[in-house]
């Protein structure tokens, strides 16, 4: 046989060199008539037969990719009528593919929404109570009491509901335990106050030779706006104004948190500019790394004898940065994809919560899915004593602030990040960083 | 006679064009024009379109950070442009000094192998390379003692950079085509020119390099083309930054287009950049005497 499947082409052919040039014509113009007037949708008795795969598109990359991978390999294997077809991607580029595709009329049946980009991705999105096939909540079984109640009601947008939470995520304090024995620091003692968390990075920069600390995972413009974000909302700041039309971070304590962003790199010497602190941590290079969640994996996987703890008071309140995954519909044309094609969908959604324990063992998040919280196997997990109970304690402390939510937050978030990052990198000042930055960010309300 | 025979004639003619250019229409030119009435709306992609006139090309005059963006491009155009057209060209000319021998044949290979590659291993492989962490480039130059900048993460060295990984990337192509039009060349030329006791120099100026130049306006207007929609590689090794030192005009359309969703915002960039790559290609004609093939 050839690579082209010359041998099945061959046979083919032969076939029909078995049958009379008649038989053929005839048996071509049957096909094409029944063909053209065959009912678009198959028999109900038949479609039941049929296997239907729902696309699912995810934003998850390294350690949760992994896990939700583990997930949807345990739907398929219980499920023989409908498979998922796990696609994850980007987190950068996933909203800009889910528009496209939705745009396109060629959407996944399932995605992911953050809690803080609904206002600008609802348009995207199937209202799940009030779709084409009736109450897709109701049709899953989906109880709102069975999830945690500030996420669940974060997934509502003009009275409509669009997401059904998968998780609540955020950052929190990794630290080298090696490094802090090193410096003469207990590392069953992480730093709590901003006074203890100057003096542990002090000690591992003078005792370790190491860089100290890293605040914003790595060099991306959106994570130090993010590291920005968490001591300037610590001092009760807000980006916006209430109303929503005016940049509201270029006073006082805006200034402050930027000064104290970029002091850490450039008169502690903490880091250099430009790093990433997700690799030095692995590579057991750097004392202390404020990240998020999902960096639970690929720590455990470097072999760093790692502790975690909550985030330093910086300044007048605790706070962490923090957002949901939450599972959704994309927007479907009505000629591409029929209602059993939907309630199938909202059946797995249901299913991945349902599981969403494996979601905070492997993928580090916790879940919004309340029985999925209280399972055995996330309780007794390596997950949940290592990292996750703290991050709980954390969210239960109302410690979590979410990001920007408002229709244009993309363009306010682009339109800060270059001017904190220039800042952070030494070649704006604070005050002239955010000074531009709120130039920028008023244009982008006002257009 | 003579009328039903040129119809006849026009008719063939067409025929033969057709298969192209129906393709050419729906898949070139459709997109053009569309991507044109796309420009005057206000074009939202998941609700309606309200025109705007010109109003997206006000909005942009009106935007620093799309100035910004055109500055970056011109900038990244200066130096890569020549960067890729020129390593080409002398890449060119040393595989055909060495044309026949074993080493010139794997030479070669390796040197248009990095253009087999996607655009995004391209641009992973030299952010790697330039990692300020881990880079190799950093590591050596610390080794040796310097203490050099964190070059993806330094405005005036992030789009320098990029240019020569473009460079790296591309010129194994354009060394391939000044490869195939340096064996067009007759040897007689060579011959005549050496008996008139013209040097190496002189001949390269006075035989080679006139006889190259169809082969260099394809490079350039191909180059040219490349150099203005830089994106890929942009968008893996610096994402635009630090801060906005290297946004390009490709990056500010797809953040407006994709991000934003102001798909008439993006529009309006790409029938800009459209108008640049038409100028710079026709000002190669000229600046290469092919006017009359216009």
């Amino acid at each position: 046989m050839n690579l082209w499947g010359g041998e099945a082409m061959s046979r083919a052919a032969s076939r029909k060199d078995r049958m009379s040039r008649r038989q053929f014509l005839r048996t071509t113009a049957a096909t094409a008539v029944l063909a053209a007037v065959a009912p678009r949708r198959l028999p109900l008795a038949l479609a039941q037969d049929r296997v239907i795969t729902l696309d699912y598109f995810t934003l998850f990359h390294s350690g949760d990719a992994a896990a939700m991978e583990r997930i949807v390999r345990a739907f398929n294997a219980e499920h023989k009528t409908v498979k998922l077809n796990l696609q994850q991607g980007q987190w950068a580029e996933y909203y800009a593919q889910l528009f496209a595709a939705v745009g396109a009329g060629n959407a996944p049946h399932i995605g992911i929404c953050h809690t803080s980009r609904l206002l600008d991705v609802w348009r995207a999105l199937t209202p799940l109570e009030e779709s084409r096939a009736g109450n897709l909540l109701d049709a899953a079984g989906i109880r709102p009491g069975l999830y945690t109640k500030k996420v669940w009601d974060s997934g509502v947008y003009e009275g409509k509901r669009y997401l059904v939470p998968l998780d609540s995520h955020m950052w929190g304090l990794w630290y080298n335990k090696d490094l802090f024995r090193q410096a003469g620091l207990d590392p069953e003692k992480p730093p709590e106050t901003r006074e203890e968390f100057e003096r542990a990075a002090d000690a591992i920069k003078a005792r370790t030779g190491k860089l100290a600390f890293h605040p914003a995972e790595d060099a991306l413009p959106r994570k130090i706006r993010r590291a920005w974000e968490i001591l300037f909302w610590g001092q009760g700041g807000e980006l916006l104004t209430p109303d929503g039309r005016r940049a509201a971070f270029n006073e006082e304590r805006g200034v402050r948190a930027l000064d104290y962003l970029v002091g850490m790199i450039h008169r502690r010497g903490w880091n250099r500019p430009g790093t990433d602190g997700f690799k030095q941590f692995a590579a057991g290079e750097l004392g202390m790394l404020l990240a998020g969640n999902w960096y639970l994996p690929t720590t455990k996987d470097a072999g760093v004898n790692f502790g975690f703890h909550y985030v330093p008071k910086f300044f007048d309140r605790p706070v962490t940065w923090g957002d949901s995954h939450n599972l959704a519909l994309p927007r479907q044309r009505p000629d591409r994809v029929s209602n059993e094609v939907l309630v199938a969908a909202v059946q797995a959604v249901k299913w991945i919560n349902d599981h969403s324990d494996l979601w905070g063992v492997y993928g580090g998040h916790i879940p919004a899915y309340i029985p999925a919280q209280r399972s055995k196997v996330l309780l007794e997990s390596d997950s949940w004593r290592l990292a996750l109970k703290k991050f709980t304690d954390m969210a239960n402390a109302g410690w979590v602030h979410y990001p920007l939510m408002h229709p244009k937050a993309p363009q306010v978030h682009a339109a800060i990040e270059p001017f904190i990052q220039e800042a952070y990198n030494g070649r704006l000042s604070p005050r002239e960083a955010l000074a531009r930055a709120e130039v920028e960010v008023n244009r982008a309300l006002a257009s | 006679m003579r009328r039903p025979f040129a119809l006849q004639r026009v008719a063939e003619l067409a025929a033969f064009i057709l298969p192209f250019a129906a393709f050419w229409v729906l898949f070139r030119l459709g997109p053009v024009l569309y991507g044109v009435f796309i420009s005057l709306y206000r074009w939202d992609p998941l609700g309606e379109a309200r025109f705007a006139g010109f109003g997206n090309y006000l909005r942009l005059v009106h935007d620093p950070r799309f100035w910004n963006a055109l500055v970056n491009t011109l900038k990244f155009a200066a130096l890569a442009i020549p960067l890729i057209v020129g390593l080409g060209l002398l890449l060119g000319l040393f595989i055909f000094g060495g044309r026949g021998s074993r080493a010139a044949k794997m030479m070669e290979a390796g040197f248009f192998l990095p253009y087999l590659l996607t655009v995004s291993i391209v641009g992973l492989v030299w952010r790697w390379i330039f990692d300020p962490d881990f880079g190799v480039v950093l590591l050596v130059l610390r080794q040796a003692g310097l203490h050099p900048p964190t070059f993806l993460n330094e405005p005036r060295w992030a789009i320098p950079v990029i240019a020569l990984a473009t460079a790296w990337w591309l010129a194994g192509y354009r060394m391939v085509l000044f490869r195939a039009a340096l064996e067009d060349i007759p040897e007689e030329l060579y011959e005549a020119a050496r008996l008139d006791g013209a040097g190496g120099v002189r001949i390269f100026f006075a035989v080679t390099l006139p006889l190259l130049k169809p082969a260099i306006l394809f490079a350039l207007v191909l180059t040219t083309i490349s150099g203005f929609i830089v994106f890929g590689q942009v968008l893996m090794m610096t994402a635009g930054g630090p801060g906005r030192a290297s946004e390009v005009l490709a990056l500010y359309l797809y953040r407006y287009g994709f991000e934003y969703l102001e798909m008439g915002q993006a529009a309006a960039v790409g029938v800009i950049l459209f108008l640049i790559i038409l100028g710079l290609t026709l000002l190669s004609f000229r600046w290469l005497g092919f006017e009359a093939q216009l």
